[in-house]
């Protein structure tokens, strides 16, 4: 009884996880191979600061959530000094290493106006509508989103209505032409002085007077048009006003100026600040050591034919062994599509809750553990055979053969696991998705091995007793050895 | 024949025939060394993909004439080095050198209009000498590792002898294939690593499950040393497994290279299928008739 419970354990087990996974509509999260998309290696030079790198993909993170149109974009650090960024179902390349790869347009535009005043952004025209009053009627100059009053696409010598998040409320900006732009400036560091972060911001020898001047006309105005608005990539990152004590006929002068940050977050905004006024956009200059666009058809086609690989490779194995070791071969058709079926309900499972990737490597991983496994069973139905020649009994030889066969298959798959981990390890890319499935699948085919197949051999080989159920034998053969 | 050989009474006496395989053996070192040796002093040309000497590949499914491609071959944009096309499909895939990113968009938008293939199904692949430097590097880091833990298990398991043989039948495996790479030019790209880094794995299981057949024959014989009655009793057992095995192993992959052909795929898949089916022949062959000569000498001492 009890080896019989053991017996149909991975088989319901397999069989219920398949189950669950087919009902609750889980699907492998398939790579960017596989379904097409963008991949880029950005590599920094040699020895940088692995802080600033992490910063640097920080920053991408935000960058592409604000590009949209891309379905779960993976940016991950690979190797010392290098970074993955991988575009799932992208296909403008332009655009996408844009996004993420270039070091950012950071500028300095004088505020017109905004949204605190006006409660909706200044681009908007609205005139009452007298057949509808609760619909006026909106208008907005060229080139501004009707909905949302802004900007479609920033260009730094015009005027723009741009988003500022920075308050943790959304705010509106009329900007005008940039004055200023990142390469003007030396150097940004952020400070605590006396009760509140400051953020030190100090120019170029060259660009000083430009700020001067600029800080002299600023200073004439009041209200919103004091502000001078910091903008990195058509994003208003922080709008800081010029102080009142500022003298519109001197302005500010000697290359430096202070803005305050305030003291409610222990410095995050005014350090943020300062990288982003130090960096432009990433803290880092990155080489495009790798571009990689797989089309969705190309992506599609690969994912068919290894498929249809596995499918056919699989159908062909079970066949082989069917023919080959008869009712024993049934047990290895049982186990292989309960292995197949646990298999597949993993990856998916990994994908959905683990965010794991199957990529073309991966696939590769899964046809070559088919090999792997079948060939447990052949070890072992080997072995009996061996036990059967010695003249032992049907019972006693299946018995002996599923014992004895564990130890090789245990220093076989130890030596399959010991390369999976190595490769995992140590590789990059591509080499760990193949790690991954081949370590995963023999692990499974260890307790294939030891909880199916032990139970399974033996339960059949008390069907009959006859060798010609079992091997291409009879008795004879067997006998006259 | 087939009876006998299913039921393991063949009577091939490996331990004679040992020494007839050490010659082919030599044979085969010598053709290896020759091989690796020539194609590291450039006598012979290797086949690297552009992941290994940098550059651009514009991929695009297209009805093409000879006359299309000498146009591309000869374009002013940029030099193209080299085109490949397959058959049973329209896919065709130019190679050029690595330029400046206005360049290789110039030869994109030429290759659209040129083709009249949209640029977004360009598949399009720019890709810097380090990438393919670095997967090379961290391969053969792990090969090193890998090895000096595999030498250890056997040792600790069986004895040292034996791990040296594992690791002679594996150099031969490995050396194997990249010798057919380079003699027939086959593309050599990171797959490739990949695939060899597999054939490790394949090679030292049928070894292992080899040695550890031998060490189980021992005890049946009650000796704690070889003799050539337990090598030739052992390997007369094992030959069908080994054939069986190599078969189930072959037949996915064999699936992968005719279904690729037939549908007309390219790339990476087929990257690695081909030299896996190498491997897998070549650890077979080695597996008995590398080990063999071997343990034939330690038999002798």
């Amino acid at each position: 009884m009890k080896s019989f419970l053991k017996l149909i354990f991975l088989p319901i087990l397999s069989v219920g996880l398949f189950i669950f996974v087919y009902l609750n509509n889980i699907q492998p999260k398939l790579g960017l191979d596989l379904q097409g998309g963008v991949s880029v290696i950005l590599t920094a030079e040699e020895g940088t600061d692995p802080e600033l790198i992490e910063q640097a993909v920080e920053i991408m993170r935000t960058r592409i959530s604000a590009f949209g149109e891309v379905q779960e974009p993976e940016i991950s650090i690979s190797g010392e000094n290098s970074v993955l960024v991988q575009l799932p179902g992208l296909t403008d390349q332009e655009k996408a290493i844009e996004a993420v790869g270039t070091t950012g347009l950071l500028t300095f535009r004088p505020v017109l106006n905004s949204s605190l005043n006006l409660g909706y952004s200044p681009a908007l025209t609205i005139t009452p509508n007298e057949d509808d009053p609760d619909n006026p009627i909106v208008t907005a100059p060229d080139g501004v989103d009707q909905l949302t009053g802004l900007t479609l696409d920033d260009n730094p010598d015009t005027d723009s209505y741009l988003l500022s998040l920075s308050d943790g409320f959304p705010i509106i900006y009329h900007l005008g032409p940039a004055e200023l732009t990142g390469n003007d400036i030396d150097d940004a560091l952020a400070v605590y002085p006396q009760n509140e972060w400051i953020v030190q911001l100090v120019l170029k020898d060259t660009s000083e007077q430009k700020f001067t001047d600029l800080t002299k006309k600023l200073a004439k105005l009041m209200g919103e048009q004091r502000r001078l608005a910091i903008v990195l990539d058509g994003q208003v990152i922080s709008a800081p006003g010029i102080a009142m004590d500022v003298n519109p006929e001197i302005g500010i002068t000697g290359g430096t100026a202070a803005i305050s940050m305030g003291n409610s977050d222990q410095g995050e905004s005014a350090n943020n600040l300062a990288v982003i006024l130090r960096y432009g956009a990433l803290p880092v200059a990155f080489e495009r050591s790798s571009i990689q666009k797989v089309s969705a058809t190309l992506g599609e086609n690969t994912l068919a034919l290894g498929l249809q690989a596995g499918f056919v490779g699989l159908i062909i194995v079970s066949l082989f062994l069917l023919f080959y070791y008869r009712l024993s071969g049934v047990t290895a058709i049982l186990g292989l599509g309960s292995f197949g079926a646990l298999f597949y309900s993993i990856i998916a499972l990994l994908g959905e809750y683990q965010g794991y990737t199957l990529t073309l490597a991966g696939i590769a991983g899964v046809i070559v553990s088919i090999g792997l496994t079948a060939d447990s069973y052949i070890v072992i139905f080997e072995k009996l055979k061996d036990e059967l020649k010695v003249g032992r009994s049907f019972n006693f030889a299946a018995e002996k053969a599923v014992t004895e066969a564990w130890n090789t298959i245990l220093v076989a798959d130890f030596v399959s696991i010991i390369a999976s981990v190595i490769l995992y390890i140590l590789a990059i890319g591509p080499i760990r998705g193949f790690a991954l499935t081949l370590g995963l699948a023999t692990v499974f085919d260890l307790f294939y091995t030891r909880i199916f197949i032990r139970n399974a051999v033996p339960l059949f080989g008390n069907i009959t007793d006859n060798p010609r159920s079992y091997f291409p034998l009879t008795k004879k053969d067997i006998e006259n050895v | 024949m087939f009876k006998r050989l299913f039921l393991g009474n063949t009577n091939i006496d490996f331990h004679n025939i040992g020494s007839r395989f050490y010659k082919i053996f030599i044979i085969e070192f010598i053709i290896f060394s020759a091989v690796l040796i020539g194609s590291i002093f450039g006598f012979l040309n290797l086949n690297l993909s552009v992941d290994f000497t940098g550059g651009t590949t514009y991929q695009l499914d297209t009805e093409y004439t000879d006359n299309d491609v000498d146009d591309v071959l000869n374009n002013t944009i940029l030099p193209v080095s080299r085109y490949q096309t397959f058959d049973n499909s329209n896919t065709i895939i130019f190679r050029a050198v690595e330029s400046t990113q206005e360049r290789e968009t110039e030869l994109l938008n030429y290759l659209s209009v040129k083709f009249s293939v949209e640029k977004n199904e360009i598949e399009f692949q720019r890709v810097g000498p380090t990438f393919g430097e670095e997967i090379t590097n961290k391969g053969i880091r792990a090969l090193v590792i890998f090895i000096s833990i595999i030498a250890l298990l056997i040792s600790f398991r069986y004895e040292y002898r034996f791990s040296l043989i594992a690791l002679t039948a594996l150099m031969h495996d490995l050396l194997l294939t990249f010798s057919v790479y380079v003699i027939l030019g086959l593309e050599i790209t990171p797959s490739t690593i990949i695939a060899l880094l597999t054939i490790l794995g394949y090679s030292l299981y049928d070894t292992v499950i080899l040695f550890d057949k031998l060490k189980d024959s021992q005890k049946s014989f009650k000796r704690d040393t070889l003799t050539s009655e337990i090598l030739n009793k052992t390997f007369n057992e094992v030959l069908m497994r080994s054939i069986n095995t190599s078969f189930t192993s072959a037949i996915p992959i064999i699936s992968i290279i005719l279904i690729g052909n037939y549908l007309g795929i390219e790339g990476n898949l087929s990257d690695f299928a081909i030299p896996l089916l190498i491997g897998i022949l070549s650890g077979t062959y080695s597996s008995i008739f590398v080990t063999v000569p071997f343990l034939s000498k330690i038999i002798k001492t």
